[in-house]
This record gives C-alpha cells, structure tokens and sequence, in this order.
C-alpha cells in the first residue's frame, strides 16, 4: 500500500507515492537523489539528516514522509542561490568543516537560527547545534562560523544573505 | 628555505566548499545500476555455539537475492595480524556483534525483514569480557587453540631497573584502568562491493589503508590481491577505526553470490557493536624520581582486551608498553605487555594507538612524584623532557623537538603560575605532555615510506595522486599546498585524486600520524620531478638553461629576469606536444632514515621524526552533584612546521574534544557480555554544549625530515588531554583519577568520602 503525498523540496513541487511507514530522509535521499542529508543514527540524535521542514529544522530520520505531506522542504542542496549560501562560505573559510559528514545538518541547523534570531549570542548558537554531533573540528570553528554570517560581523555578508533570500 | 607562497598559510580544504553545499559524495551517496542493499545478522550473544542455521525461508521472501553464511565463504583464516578471523563466525559466535549470516536485497527494509527470517540454533556458552578474568586459569577460551587466552606477549627492558628504584628518593606505584571507547565517526562504516565478469573485486569503501586492506582482504578470499581493487571516496572520519573489518568483506561475499553491486553500510547499532573502539588496558606502573626530580627507572605492566579477535591490539598494547620511554630521559625501563582474548568486540586503532593509554598513566603519576617532591609538575617536565638532536633510551633519534618550548608557552598561555597558587574551592588547572611518531617502522616489516605521482595534461590541470587516506584531516589539502609549493603554482590549479589502488601509488596509508611526513614526502619528491621535466621545455622555449628556470604563482621565468614569463598552461601544453600527447608525469618517493627494532630489544628508530605536546586544562567542579566543567583549555603542539595552520589547529581542537569525551563522558558498558549503550542516546559524544574554547600554540622547530619541515598532528591532539584534565581535577579536589572516564556518581563518592560524609547523604 503507497500513500500519495506532495511535497515542495527546494522549490520544486514533487507528487510521490511513499510507504506509510518510510521516513523523510530515505525519500529525499533514495526517491529524489539528494544525497546532501546524511543518516548518522537513525535515532534522531546526531543531526546529520537536519532538514528545514516550513522553515523549522527537524531530523528527516524521524518524520514520517506522509507527514511531510503540502509541506515545504528546505535540503542543504536548497540553501545556496547563484553563490553559495553565506553559511556554506562561511563554514569552509573557517575550518568547520572536516570530513563534512556532519555539515548539511550543521547548517541547516544554523540557518534556522538565524532566520530566526539573526544576532543569537554564543550560548544561543551552542544550543541551536547542540543536537547536531560533529566528531572532528571540536565545535569551535563551526560556532565561528556561525558568528560571523550574524549582519552585524560583515556588512558584505548581509548584502549576500539579502540577495540568496529573495 | 626562501619564502613560501602556499605552505604555512591557512586555506580552507580545497573540498570543504563542495562538503558544504551537500555536493560530496560519500560511501554512503554511492550507487550503482542494479545495486542491492546488505544487512547483517550479528550474534545476540558474547559466546555461543552456532549448531545450525537455516536461510530458506530468508531466501524464499520477495526481493532477497542472497543469504550468505560462514558456508558461502572460502572459509580461510586470515587477519591483518593473527590469522584468527574468519569472515563470519564458524563453529561458533565469539562477541554480541559476531557476524552469522547475512542479506542481499532490493531495499533495505527487504534485507532488513529477511533477517528475522534466518533461524539460527545457538547452544549458549560460558562467556568472559574482563581481560584480566580472561588470563585467569579456568576462564572460557576465546579461541581453543589459544590456552590462557592469550593473543601476544610484548616485552623490552632497557638499562637497570632494579637498580634504578633503589637509587630513587621516591617511588610512586598504582594501577589504571582506561576503558572501552567508540570512534564515534559521523559516517559509519560499510562499503560498496562489485564483482566484474572476470570475478574481479571492487570494493568502494572508506579506509585508511586501502593496499593493506587489499592485501589481507586477498587472503580472506583466497584470491590474488590484484584480483581486489580498493576505491576510497570521501568518507566521513575514522580515527584510526576504518582499516580491515568484516563488513567489507561481507559485502564482498554477498555481491559475488548474488551477482550484482552490494551496498552495505552499517546502521549505527551495528557500528557500535561491531565496529573497531579502543584497547581497553589495565596498566600498573612503578616509576621512581631523585630528590632533585630527575626521574630514575620506570615499570610497567599492561594487560590490553583484545576482543574476540585481534585487529591490530598486539601493536597498541606493545606502542603502550614503550612509546612514552622516549618522551622524558629514561635509562631505565622495563615493560610487559599482555594482549588478551575476551568475548567483546574486537578492539583496535583509535587515536592515540596505545600511547595515549599510557600517556594518561604516565602524566598522573609524574604529577603525583611532583607532589611527593614538592616540585611545581612544569618544572619536572622541564627538567626531563627529551630535547633535540638527542637519542632516547630505544634508540630513538629526536631531530627536532619543540617539547620544552610547548611546556613553556602553555604555561604562560594558560597563566599556569598565577592559577596553580591561586587555591580556589573546586577549581583546578593541570598540565600534561605527550611524544609520539610520524609513522612507525614496524607497523610492516616491509617497508615505511611514501610516494606520489603528479600528472599533468596539456590543458595544465596538475593531479596529484597519493596512497594514503583523506578521512576528513585535510591530506588532500596538506598534499595540494606541497604540490603548490614545489610546482610554483597556486592551490587551485591542483586536484588531488582519490586514492585507487588500481592508479594510486602504494601507500602504507594514512594511521601512525604519518600521513603528512611520508605521504608529504613522496608528493613533494613527486612534483620535484615534474617541475625538473617542466622546466626542460620552459628552458627551451625561454632559451635558458634548465637549471636556471623558476616558477612562481604559476608562471615560469628566468631566475633574475622574472619581466619575462610563460604561464604555466602554456608550458604544459608546449611538454604534452613534445611528448607526442604523453602528460608530464613526475614520480617520486622517500625513504625515511628510520631503524627496524630490533625483535628482542626493541632499539631501533620507528620513525624519521617526532612530535610534541603539552596541554592545559582548567576545570570547575560542582560539588554537589561531581559534575565536571572543563572552563579552559590550551594545547601547544610541536608540528614542526604547520603546512596549513587552520587544518592544524583543527586536528588539535578535535583531538582535545574526542580526549574531553573519553575522560569526561564516554563508556562502552556492557552488561551480560552485551553492549547496553550501542547508541547516541546512551553513549553521549560531546556537543557544542560540553567543549570550551581551545586554544591551539603551533610550535613549529621545523623538522629536518619533515617536507618542509612538517611533523604530523593527528595523535597528539588527543594523547595529553586525559591526563590534563584529571591532573586539573586532582588539583581541584586532591582526588586521583585511576579509572576513566570520570562520571560524576564516582566524583562525588569521592569527595563525599573526602569530606568524611556517607556518600547518600544528599
């Protein structure tokens, strides 16, 4: 037995026949090839399947694919406009990135947080990736990261940013 | 060494743009047409006889196109070490976890329903986990034809050790105990296997040694090894997990019955289990000190837990029994180390290799003769500490070494004078250090060494080939900056090849911190070939003579006269044309100037250079609930010379956060021979909420065998910080941490009996 769903994933439109029981990830990764999002634990604690769900960032691991049914869906592969996404810049010009199992989740995660809260505090950025592991950078070049796509660390940052929403 | 233009500058991995736009694909993005996905079925207990096992009904259910047990393979013993393995349990399951059959199938729901499909009769037998149980006379063997249990025995004694502790003033002596730990790589491990019509083996998988692993997975399947070709995409981390398990293997059986691609992956359960953690080791040590500190003779005993098969736990247990003698100026040492048979998952490489066991037992006690004696645990490191162009007590050759320069600027970093006199309830600072190796000469008898190809075509594009393992440090971007360098080119004109054992020269890989000395070594010894080659068209076309050419951001000149330049691509185009459409290939190798030990003594020279540490830490306890804070951490690191400094505070920044982990939070528990916290929900890794800020010092002596005098970093990142971190905590509260990790129920029985309380009395 399929289940008919329409889901928006990174502005395209998508009418899928799913399993009831198959999880957002295994769609977006086996169904439509974005490959982007990771399963690090099939658990939802480790962060790597992060995807932005209506703009919240959930674990793709634990969300039914019915369940995303008329909803938007925001990939790693969906964040970038012509130039990548000020995060993405931002993560590889720091060194938050390292075998990058961890990262799409990582910035989905952020790029919530700030979508959010555009100025978050260090503790606030903590916390916003605090359920997304990264075993190889020790966390503190991906919260540098994170700082510096805030509007007030960089001017041009917040011109791109501008430009990557429209 | 005239200025640099790319080595020791700080660029971004020349594939973490890519990483971060989702782009990469990883063993796990891998598909091919036709593929079929694997599961295993593991043993549900630590020690069993396996009378029967019956695959029918498994076989007979829609889209399974293969179930495979020990009697599908060639049933050959083999091991990257110990011919104790076999792919699939034989007679009988060894650990939770053992592999017994597994599945081929269209989805991974159908293998994953077909495996509850496979009835399998287990007899129960009686099991051990304990290494030290293990070594008891009438515990259960692992293995019946290995009496005792035990796997290897290790021994090296140098100078008069006796003698040495009756000259000593004090004398400190305990037992440690580190325990089981899990890499915990984002990625788990697995592979995508593929058979060609002629029964040729192609395994994509993400290992640290793909032509070691060729070697003995050849072995395993009684075929030649060049019957086995080994493709390593990105893959996400290892930290000296991902070498030889059976999972490839399994995939690798699975696709030759099933005739078509098999993808098999580990689910994070499966990992957890049946992965690769770390040697668990009861070490006791003995080490004496004169009055004025010098230290005197040093004794130790090790017992490692092998698991049910040895993975390379013979060498950690032998690299703890010995490798921390050439950090301080021992004369005196003896050492024994056992390597024993339980019935857990069989242990292996993780960051550190032994000597960051024995690097926490080492530090403690130090800090400990430190107190005795009433000298302030720098100064004790000063006054020991190996120092350059001098040879330690195996024989070793410390060219360059940065150590006491580490030791002073973390001190003044941390303001280790100030915080150490200042006692504050609960808050401590402590210190320690670490020596390790740029490769290990033992490792294969063979050879130790490295090579490299650059490959350049007539559009100008430079492809460096290597044999080691980008498993997320950053090699590749390490060997593009050397590639740069030499070529006179900028980083982006250089891509750097996956390594494929069928085009990739033959490298030991990427483990024993050697990747950046050896692999950097031959990359280097390779572009100095193809500039040579190209520099011989340059001379023509420039009408100089080749000697003379130069090249810098990639346009060659002649040196004295720059004005007039060639752009490379025109170069490389003009060496294709007078090779008749041949690329310019440079290759190039070396050969490192180190010593096999030898087999009674151990003296020899493992490795052509050896880096440094020393590490900081600062914590705050909280004593009602013995919860531990790390508020502060430095780590200063002799690298030799950093090829990129970004990279390189990054391994030091990871290395301390997976050493955080291991003291503060992390435990394999078992209960009843199983593992009970085979996830993230009960085995928690730090997050972003647990890691202070890190601060790295980049001390950089450089090497004189190092390529550009680099030493490499991944191991001592994480060596010191066990010990820093107890030896801050022993400072905070006067309690010795003995046994890792440090939960806060045993820190507040502690301090609870130190404050003469009942410990329920809350």
């Amino acid at each position: 037995m399929l289940v008919p769903i329409n889901i928006i994933v990174n502005g395209e439109e998508y009418h899928l026949k799913v399993k009831p029981n198959q999880i957002l990830l295994d769609v977006l990764r086996e169904d439509l090839g974005l490959t982007g999002s990771k399963q690090g634990c099939g658990l939802g604690k480790c962060g790597a399947c992060t995807v932005l769900l209506n703009g919240k960032p959930v674990h793709s691991c634990l969300i039914l694919a019915p369940y995303a049914d008329g909803k938007e869906i925001v990939t790693i592969e969906g964040i970038a406009g012509e130039e990548p996404h000020p995060l993405q810049t931002a993560f590889a010009e720091k060194g938050a990135v390292q075998c990058g199992f961890c990262t799409p989740g990582m910035i989905n995660a952020a790029k919530a947080l700030l979508d959010d809260n555009p100025e978050p505090s260090e503790a606030e950025i903590k916390l916003a990736i605090a359920g997304n592991l990264c075993r190889c950078t020790g966390y503190n070049q991906i919260v540098s990261a994170i700082q510096s796509c805030a509007p007030s660390n960089s001017d041009i940052q917040t011109e791109k940013r501008g430009k990557s929403n429209e | 060494m005239s200025k640099l233009d790319v080595v020791g500058k700080s660029f971004p991995q020349i594939d973490a743009l890519e990483k971060a736009m989702g782009k990469t694909k990883f063993v796990t993005d891998l598909a091919l047409p036709q593929m079929l996905h694997g599961r295993v079925l593991r043993s549900p207990y630590p020690h069993a006889k396996i009378k029967n096992i019956d695959t029918s009904k498994a076989a007979r259910l829609a889209g399974v196109k293969a179930v495979v047990t020990y009697a599908d393979t060639p049933g050959i013993k083999y091991g990257p070490r110990t011919d104790d393995w076999t792919i699939f349990a034989d007679d009988k399951a060894r650990f939770y976890g053992d592999e017994v059959a597994a599945v081929a199938a269209v989805d991974e729901d159908t293998a994953e329903g077909a495996l509850d499909l496979i009835e399998v009769e287990y007899e129960e037998l009686p099991f051990v986990a304990d290494p030290l149980e293990a070594m008891q006379a009438d515990a259960p063997l692992v293995h019946d034809d290995k009496p005792g249990n035990i796997a290897a025995e290790f021994k090296v004694e140098a100078g008069d050790v006796d003698q040495a502790f009756k000259d000593s003033h004090v004398i400190y002596e305990d037992r440690y105990y580190t325990n089981q730990v899990y890499q915990a790589y984002m990625e788990p491990m697995g592979a995508l296997a593929e058979i060609d019509k002629s029964g040729r083996l192609t395994l994509w998988t993400g290992t640290q040694i793909p032509n070691m692993m060729r070697m003995t997975y050849a072995t395993a399947l009684g075929v030649s090894a060049d019957n086995i070709r080994v493709i390593v995409p990105d893959y996400g981390g290892a930290f000296g997990a991902k070498m030889e398990n059976n999972v490839h293997l399994v995939a690798a059986i699975l696709a030759r019955k099933s005739g078509r691609p098999v993808r098999l992956i580990n689910t994070r359960h499966d990992d957890f289990i049946a992965g690769n953690p770390r040697v668990p080791m009861y070490i006791d040590i003995k080490l004496g000190a004169t009055k004025d500190g010098i230290l005197t003779g040093k004794e130790v005993q090790v017992v490692g837990g092998a698991g049910a098969r040895v993975v390379y736990s013979q060498v950690i247990v032998a690299t703890a029994c010995y490798r921390v003698d050439s950090l301080y100026r021992f004369k005196h040492v003896r050492s024994k180390g056992f390597t024993v048979y339980t019935n857990t998952v069989p242990t292996a490489c993780f960051r550190g290799f032994g000597n960051s066991q024995m690097t926490f037992v080492l530090e403690s006690a130090l800090d400990m003769i430190a107190e005795q004696l009433n000298i302030d645990p720098v100064d004790l490191r000063l006054k020991n500490g190996i120092g350059p162009n001098e040879t330690s007590v195996h024989g070793w050759k410390i060219n360059s070494s940065g150590l006491k320069e580490c030791v002073v600027k973390a001190a003044e970093k941390a303001e280790w004078k100030t915080k150490r006199g200042q006692k504050k309830p609960f808050k401590g600072i402590g210190l320690s250090c670490c020596n390790h190796v740029s490769g290990n000469r033992p490792f294969a008898r063979e050879f130790d060494g490295g090579a490299g190809i650059v490959r350049i075509g007539r559009d100008g594009r430079i492809t460096v080939y290597h044999g080691e393992s980008d498993m997320g440090q950053g090699q590749k971007t390490t060997f593009a900056q050397i590639a740069a360098e030499r070529l006179g080119v900028p980083l982006e004109m250089i891509y750097v090849a996956d390594v494929d054992t069928d085009i990739s020269p033959f490298g030991l890989g990427s483990f024993a911190t050697r990747g950046t000395l050896m692999g950097g070594n031959g990359v280097l010894a390779a572009a100095k070939d193809a500039f040579k080659q190209l520099a011989e068209t340059a001379a023509g076309m420039l009408e100089a003579s080749a000697e003379d050419v130069r090249c810098r951001k990639g346009s060659f000149f002649i040196s004295g006269s720059p004005e007039k330049s060639l752009p490379f691509k025109e170069v490389a185009a003009q060496a294709t044309y007078d090779r008749h459409g041949a690329p310019v290939v440079g290759t190039g190798f070396y050969t490192p100037p180190t010593v096999l030990p030898d087999l009674e003594t151990k003296y020899g020279n493992i490795s052509p250079a050896y880096p440094f540490a020393c590490q900081i830490a600062e914590v705050e306890i909280d004593p009602d609930t013995g919860q531990v804070t790390v508020t502060n951490f430095v780590g200063a690191h002799d690298v030799g010379r950093a090829i990129n400094p970004l990279a390189t505070e990054g391994q030091v920044r990871g290395g301390v956060t997976q050493g955080l982990g291991w003291t503060l939070m992390e435990n394999m528990a078992y209960a009843d021979g199983k593992l009970i916290n085979p996830d993230f929900v009960d085995y928690i890794v730090p997050s972003a909420l647990d890691v202070p800020e890190i601060k790295p010092i980049l001390v950089e002596p450089i090497e004189p065998n190092g390529p550009y005098g680099a030493k490499g970093i991944g191991e001592p990142a994480l060596n010191p910080t066990m010990s820093a971190i107890t030896n801050a905590i022993y400072n905070a509260t006067g309690i010795r941490i003995k046994e890792l990790p440090v939960s806060p129920e045993k820190l507040l029985e502690e301090i609870n009996k130190k404050r003469g309380q009942p410990t329920d009395n809350k």
